[in-house]
């Protein structure tokens, strides 16, 4: 199709998509990285084979899209419109879904989500624990769009906010509008929005830089990879929109390069938004140009820090530099820069086609909004979540979570990353905003909930998060490079039972001189993890330093495997699976394992159908 | 039972600082001993007499006697009792003067001291064993560990002597740190003309046979009758010299083909195809500010790492400083400087992959590859790399193996990497 040259031909374009069918039967697939390692691939192989024999393939579409959150079911297939809901069917079951539900409107029952909380099947996703308290704004159109297709952002309404911007109001009512909504910065350190990008605007300088930071490098997080593979165009509407108001003509989506399908989805996305005319010179007819380019990461964590991005985006080593001045005033090559991340720039086209006074009401007094968190670790229900701010931990973990697999006894939440902190079970009243957190001894950060239970050491978990940022670290800065050696140093003789109680003192001052002295918040708040696992959790440290034990049963070299010779039925499944042949016994009899040639690798643990193997 | 306890004064060498008549009083009190004496000079012919008379008349079957340090009298007392017919191992020796009147001052702390020790040695006794001297043929033979300077020596000394010699070194060459190194301290020798010689030597020494590239693994046995078990490591195919004959495949007795499998050059020179290969990455950015960074991406993706000379031909032709390319190379982790293989197995260490196990899928596959995070199999199939978070914590944990996603346990990793193996055994022929 041409490009469109104005505005009211935009207008025009849009309204002819939305006329379609409203009501056409559609069976949607959701595809992004972790629906195709489950097979999302077969499933539309096998959905549009079924249709062709039936002889319907203009009757019914097979729409694929990004994820729907429900990570834990992915890929998730829903019959429309009526909205029967289908957790990772199998290819086999597809001809059932095909004759019962999509062409006779009725659910197979036996496919349905079924919870052992509930009753009976559930038919709905609205009806579903996972997503019944969700509030999904910036996930609402995942089911309604292939993010390949810009036709399809068109048709739920995207870019009507870049229209409504260009046609009625100034770059500083664009602004104003921002700063009003309350929305602030989603990458971790939730510095309001719209003030960011007033002093950028005002910051001296022809040449400006907006940036997408997708560089999410915490691990357990991975909204923005979703956000980008699913509806990269929400993402791009909002950098056209704050490019305006801020004077910038040129933007860069930094995307860490573990991202493949984000990327590739983007690049899409872009050059679609380039043939429309909603990229390049006038968009839209409008005196506005703007330009996105993506810029790979290369497998460094310190990159998601903001001078540190635009340092690799100039092409050097990604190390960050001393601030003021900030990116608002001397960025990217020196010119004034406004860098945020992918969820907050998918926020701005809500803002402006929905109002400030809406987004404002959603959330608590100084944190406005939704916020989507990735519950991850010892979870049921894992996935992404979005909520409002303000809901409890209580709300996310069990309501939504739907509690801790395996019966076991929730320990600990850890918020934002390696940043952030464990917070203990005993705050699961706690409402998850940015003041409460930064209370309790944690942060928001990207939003990832790592949720431990009673078998994750704490001690061990501080020492996993100090190696990350060892690792990770750029070593410019000598509290950074050498405290995080150090802590984990010790961290780690605690953790194989040659710790001492002089270590605990020792690691609380090389933290507080690490928040003190860093040069950039890698180092800041890499103590974070510590000094919430000291302060929650000190009887744990105690137990490996005086007892020489670990209570969770993870530390090795603190614990054996054991065969309970009561329990064990001799049936020999362990010792064929040990990769070291460490466990013996006679036909039929219990067995036993040679401490000397075990490993803990937990394969026995794992296949054992009897609950034989102890961890002591 | 019956001990003897013999305590000698050594005239002022003992008896200055210990008072040896109480040590003999006390030792009276000591369980089993029938009779306890001091003298001045034990090791004495009257001394000894004492010893023999006190064997004939009171039956004693073990005796004690304290005085100097075994290094001196110990053959004088056991050739004493044997020569009253008990066994020579029955006697044991205390020593009160090099190990307490020789070390002390105090008189009243020496002679507690002495007296627990004469009390240890009467417990000792009470355990010994008539032993039976007897010999035991020697294997002569030797074999020296390590085939640096010390063990090319220590080789060459002993196979002069007339000893055959094995000498068994880890790495492919005898030499060690001295062949690395330029001058020897303090004679400032030039290092390598007093190490080649021995070299040679030692190899063509007819009593010393050279086992390199060879480790040992496992030593029984005793004192001149070890048994030593020596891993001789398996010897590959140069590839930069192998025309693919496949001679070597016909006259391998082992049953082990081995596999024609497309390999990547270790050093991969810059040859006119690859020079136009990256003219085409480098004007793809011409003028682009910041493409370093892509560029080395680009250059990683085609061949699978970055090659010494790919990244020494853009450092000219993008007039940046080698040094500088360097740093940017291996700062990010994405890069790797060493070639690759085949399949690339990438283990999340995230924090949810973490909690959910992680650490041990990674040592299951260690152990399975034979491989740590940053090594390659030694037949180029395998590549192991840690990555932190790929952001599929569902799946967790998570393995990725070239561009597929795995979510794992890790009583089903071994499955996978078997998955991968058999793909790809090309039986020849």
């Amino acid at each position: 199709m041409a490009k469109l040259q104005s505005i009211k031909e935009f207008h025009t374009f849009s309204e002819t998509l939305t006329k379609g069918d409203a009501h056409k039967k559609t069976v949607i697939i959701s595809s992004a990285t972790c629906g195709l390692a489950f097979g999302a691939r077969n499933l539309i192989e096998a959905a549009k084979k079924e249709i062709e024999k039936h002889n319907l393939s203009r009757e019914v579409d097979v729409r694929v899209t990004g994820c729907l959150g429900f990570c834990e079911r992915e890929p998730i297939l829903i019959v429309y419109p009526q909205n029967i809901f289908y957790p990772r069917p199998k290819p086999e079951d597809i001809p059932a879904i095909i004759a019962e539900s999509v062409i006779n409107g009725n659910p197979v029952e036996h496919l349905l989500y079924e919870d052992p909380a509930l009753e009976k099947a559930v038919v709905h996703e609205s009806d579903i624990p996972f997503y019944k308290k969700q509030m999904r704004i910036l996930f609402k159109n995942n089911k309604e769009i292939d993010p390949t297709s810009i036709y399809d952002y068109i048709r739920v309404g995207g870019y009507q906010a870049l229209t409504k911007v260009l046609s009625e109001m100034t770059p500083e009512n664009v602004i104003s509008e921002i700063k009003k909504s309350g929305l602030r910065g989603r990458g971790g350190a939730g510095f309001p929005t719209g003030r960011k990008w007033e002093f950028c605007r005002n910051a001296p300088g022809t040449i400006k830089y907006v940036i997408c930071n997708a560089d999410e490098g915490d691990p357990g997080a991975f909204m923005d990879r979703s956000l980008l593979e699913s509806n990269p165009h929400s993402v791009i509407e909002g950098m056209i929109i704050g490019a305006y108001a801020i004077g910038a003509h040129k933007g860069y989506i930094y995307v860490r390069e573990e991202y493949p399908l984000a990327v590739e989805r983007l690049t899409i996305a872009i050059e679609q938004a380039h043939n429309v005319g909603l990229l390049g010179e006038s968009i839209l007819g409008s005196p506005f140009s703007f330009t996105i380019e993506i810029v790979k990461g290369a497998g460094a964590f310190v990159c998601g820090e903001e001078t540190a991005l635009m340092a690799s985006i100039e092409g050097f080593v990604g190390e960050p530099r001393q601030r003021p001045p900030y990116p608002a005033e001397k960025g990217l090559w020196g010119n004034p820069t406004n860098i945020n991340n992918v969820k907050t720039w998918a926020n701005v086209p809500l803002i402006i086609t929905k109002g400030a006074d809406w987004y404002s009401h959603i959330g608590t007094g100084t944190s406005k909004g939704t916020m989507i968190f990735s519950l991850v670790g010892k979870i049921n229900n894992t996935g992404l979540v979005e909520v409002p701010m303000g809901i409890t931990l209580r709300e996310l973990v069990y309501d939504i979570g739907g509690g801790i697999p395996k019966g076991k006894t929730l320990k600990a939440i850890q918020t934002g990353g390696p940043s952030g902190g464990c917070i203990p079970a005993s705050l699961i009243d706690l409402p998850v905003d940015y003041e409460s957190l930064a209370e309790a001894g944690s942060i928001m950060g990207s939003g990832g909930m790592i949720v431990m239970d009673e078998n994750t050491c704490m001690v061990d978990v501080a020492r996993y998060f100090v190696n990350f940022l060892k690792d990770e670290s750029c070593g410019k800065c000598a509290p950074c490079r050498e405290g995080l050696y150090q802590m984990y140093e010790i961290l780690d003789s605690i953790c194989n039972g040659n710790g001492t109680e002089e270590d605990l003192a020792l690691l609380e001052e090389l933290a507080y001189v690490m928040k003190d002295s860093s040069l950039c918040m890698l180092g800041g708040t890499a103590p974070n993890p510590v000094l919430t696992t000291l302060r929650y959790f000190k009887d744990e440290y105690i137990a490996h330093i005086k007892d020489k034990k670990c209570p969770a049963g993870v530390c090795k070299p603190l614990i054996e495997y054991r065969i309970d010779q009561d329990a064990c039925t001799g049936c020999g499944l362990c010792e064929k699976n040990c990769p070291q042949d460490a466990i013996t016994g006679a036909k039929k009899e219990p067995r036993t394992i040679d401490g000397d040639k075990c490993i803990k690798c937990g394969v026995c643990l794992d296949v054992c159908k009897f609950d034989a193997v102890e961890v002591v | 039972m019956r001990i003897g306890v013999y305590v000698c004064e050594c005239g002022i060498n003992i008896g200055a600082t210990v008072d040896v008549e109480k040590v003999a009083e006390y030792a009276k009190s000591l369980p089993r001993v029938k009779v306890s004496r001091y003298y001045k000079y034990m090791c004495s012919d009257p001394g000894q007499e004492l010893i023999k008379k006190d064997i004939k008349e009171l039956g004693l079957d073990k005796v004690v006697v304290a005085s100097c340090s075994p290094r001196m009298h110990e053959p004088t007392f056991r050739a004493v009792v044997e020569d009253c017919g008990l066994n020579p191992y029955c006697f044991e020796m205390a020593n009160i003067r090099e190990q307490c009147s020789w070390v002390h001052t105090d008189k009243e702390k020496a002679t507690k001291k002495a007296m627990k020790i004469v009390a240890g040695a009467v417990a000792r006794a009470a355990l010994l064993e008539p032993l039976q001297k007897k010999e035991v043929p020697v294997t002569p033979q030797a074999l020296v560990i390590g085939g640096g300077i010390a063990g090319i020596q220590a080789a060459l000394e002993i196979g002069n002597m007339g000893y055959k010699t094995y000498l068994v070194e880890r790495t492919p060459s005898i030499g060690g740190r001295m062949a690395q190194l330029d001058k020897t301290f303090p004679t400032l020798d030039c290092s390598a003309c007093i190490l080649t010689p021995k070299m040679v030597d030692v190899a063509r020494h007819p009593n010393v046979e050279l086992l390199t590239y060879s480790e040992v693994v496992n030593v029984d046995g005793y004192v001149g009758n070890f048994k030593v078990k020596v891993k001789k490591k398996p010897r590959y195919i140069d590839l930069e010299k192998c025309t693919g004959c496949a001679d070597c495949i016909e006259q391998c007795p082992v049953q082990y083909q081995p596999q024609v499998v497309e390999v990547p050059s270790i050093k991969r020179k810059m040859d006119d195809k690859d020079i136009q290969n990256l003219d085409t990455i480098l004007r793809k950015y011409q003028g682009k500010k910041g493409g370093l960074i892509p560029i080395m991406q680009e250059i990683n993706a085609l061949y699978n790492y970055l090659p010494e000379d790919a990244l020494k031909y853009i450092s000219e032709q993008l007039d940046v400083l080698l040094g500088t390319v360097y740093h940017v190379a291996t700062f990010y982790k994405s890069f790797a400087l060493t070639p690759r293989g085949k399949h690339i197995i990438r283990v999340c260490m995230g924090t949810a992959c973490h909690v959910r196990g992680s650490d041990k899928v990674l040592d299951i596959i260690e152990g399975e590859l034979g491989i740590q995070p940053g090594e390659t199999t030694e037949d180029f199939m395998f590549t192991l790399e840690t990555v932190n978070c790929l952001g599929c914590c569902a799946l967790g944990p998570v393995v990725v193996v070239d561009k597929e996603y795995h979510p794992t346990t890790p009583s089903g990793v071994k499955a996978l990497i078997e998955q991968y193996k058999t793909q790809e055994v090309i039986h020849h022929g």
